[in-house]
């Protein structure tokens, strides 16, 4: 017999070509998706319209805060807050997928073996979807404030990208976070919350000066923000070190973390067991 | 050739100080609190075109072994070799969520248990036919009965061609009519040189389509062989 220390896995009947474990997973991964967006959000039209209302409403608070409290209003503010609301928007609603994006599927996870790797992903996409919609805000606000878009626009997709990156990045600890010790989840919302405030969220990069400035520098959501109110805002190619603190950040966490989870999944039914 | 064989085969569960379930990673930054054994030291194989009933009282390892052989659980130690498709129905929920639609269900875990989006997609009107749920098949799983619910859910495992069944006694929640459909569709895998792995207390529902028994206590194998053989030594030592 096996010694008790000796792990010896499962051997199941080969799986096929990797085009088709290729086709599997994105088979799974799609409707896997689908079925999130249907039990987060609903269905129907009005699924567009929460996507839109709810980033829409946080822009408006800040903007009373920004120009009517702490009286910075600074250029097109509310252009500007949408560049740091939506992309933060995706963030931690992608946090909050993943943190029970194990635990929501419980019945599934104790019924079937699939590749349960693929769950924070999936989440990340289905957070994806409202963000795309949430997009929309940002060429309303553009109207708004009169901002004409510039050549600059054109590295959008790229900001986005990097947005997306660092998104599924931080899915997969958040998903292990969630299973390891879910009565933290509360403080690591608050935590997340923070980094908007120690981000330029409320008032843009170039309106803070000093220690503040540099050290602001260090919350990767600085660059994301600054990126967006480059591209749209300021009609400005965004920095490199914008862009690719981010996308590296969120690639560190895939490499760190994809490993440790599909390593962590074999285990993830005996956690829900009990 | 479809097969199951266990060597060794072991399943570990790890508790921290306050009795929370822990992965291994975790166990090693907590401080470790108990663990206990729920399969240990099996050792079987199991053949085409066999039916094996698992029996036992709650807690010997049934569902754990049945979980290991549908892939839910991964083994700790020992070896378990699995060819073949595997079709399961382990709990009362059927891995249903319950905001989704029987419909939305069905295409979902049809994925999951193997069939691409457009084969999954291409079954539903069968299966939806097959479960007889009609329009419920439409509503939210939340307001299915166990009995639907389980309907659904062996509907989906069997559509998927499966070559080894793997039933927990969730299928005694079902009425008799669909009893007899599973009771006949655990014949045709059987013919066909399938497996069929069943667990349950219901032993005369077991015996409709299961010829050989493996009985489990405290995780191990106490007896292994003809069912009503090994019923009998386990009813009484019951009693």
């Amino acid at each position: 017999m096996a010694s008790p220390d000796t792990l010896v896995p499962v051997r199941r009947a080969a799986a096929g070509s990797s085009w088709r474990a290729f086709r599997r997973s994105w088979d799974v991964l799609i409707s896997l998706t689908i079925s999130d967006l249907k039990v987060r959000y609903g269905r129907g039209g009005w699924r567009l319209v929460k996507w839109i209302v709810d980033p829409f409403a946080l822009v408006g608070v800040y903007l009373v805060l920004v120009t009517l409290v702490l009286d910075r209003p600074g250029e097109a503010p509310g252009l500007s807050l949408a560049c740091a609301v939506i992309p933060f928007q995706l963030f931690t609603t992608t946090i909050v997928n993943a943190m029970s994006a194990v635990a929501a599927r419980r019945s599934i996870v104790l019924n079937m073996g699939f590749n349960r790797t693929l769950l924070p992903l999936s989440g990340a996409l289905t957070e994806t979807v409202a963000f795309g919609a949430s997009l929309l805000l940002l060429a309303l606000m553009m109207a708004i404030y009169g901002v004409a878009p510039t050549p600059a626009i054109l590295w959008l997709p790229v900001v986005i990208a990097a947005t997306l990156l660092l998104a599924i990045g931080v899915s997969y600890p958040a998903a292990l976070l969630g299973i390891w010790m879910p009565e933290i989840g509360t403080f690591v919302m608050s935590f997340v919350r923070v980094l908007f405030f120690i981000a330029p969220g409320l008032v843009p990069l170039s309106q803070i000066s000093g220690t503040a400035h540099d050290l602001l520098l260090i919350n990767p959501m600085t660059g994301v923000f600054e990126s967006y109110r480059d591209a749209l805002l300021y009609g400005d190619a965004p920095g490199g070190f914008e862009l690719l603190y981010p996308a590296a950040l969120g690639v560190l966490l895939l490499v760190a973390f994809v490993p440790l989870f599909r390593a962590e999944q074999r285990q993830f039914a005996k956690i829900l067991e009990f | 050739m479809t097969s199951i064989a266990a060597e060794g085969l072991g399943v570990r569960f790890l508790f921290d100080r306050q009795q929370r379930a822990v992965t291994p990673a975790l166990a090693r930054l907590r401080r470790s609190g108990e663990q206990t054994w729920g399969v240990h030291e099996l050792e079987f194989t199991i053949g085409p075109g066999e039916s094996v009933a698992l029996i036992g009282p709650s807690g010997s390892g049934k569902t754990t072994v049945l979980r290991l052989i549908a892939g839910v659980f991964s083994p700790d130690v020992g070896r378990l070799d699995v060819d073949g498709r595997v079709g399961s129905l382990l709990s009362t929920e059927a891995g249903l969520l319950g905001l989704l639609t029987g419909r939305e269900n069905a295409q979902l875990l049809g994925v999951l248990a193997g069939m691409s989006r457009a084969r999954s997609e291409a079954a539903l009107d069968d299966i939806k036919r097959t479960t007889h749920l009609e329009d419920a098949f439409e509503r939210p799983v939340l307001s299915y009965s166990e009995g639907m619910k389980a309907r659904l859910g062996f509907a989906v495992a069997d559509h998927t061609d499966p070559d080894i069944l793997v039933l927990d006694e969730v299928h005694e929640a079902l009425d008799h009519e669909f009893r007899a459909i599973v009771a006949e569709r655990a014949h045709q895998a059987l013919r066909a040189g399938g497996i069929v792995v069943a667990a349950g207390h219901d032993h005369a529902l077991l015996a409709t389509f299961c010829e050989r028994a493996l009985w489990l206590a405290d995780g191990r194998i106490v007896a292994d062989g003809p069912f009503e053989d090994v019923r009998h030594a386990y009813l009484g030592q019951e009693a």
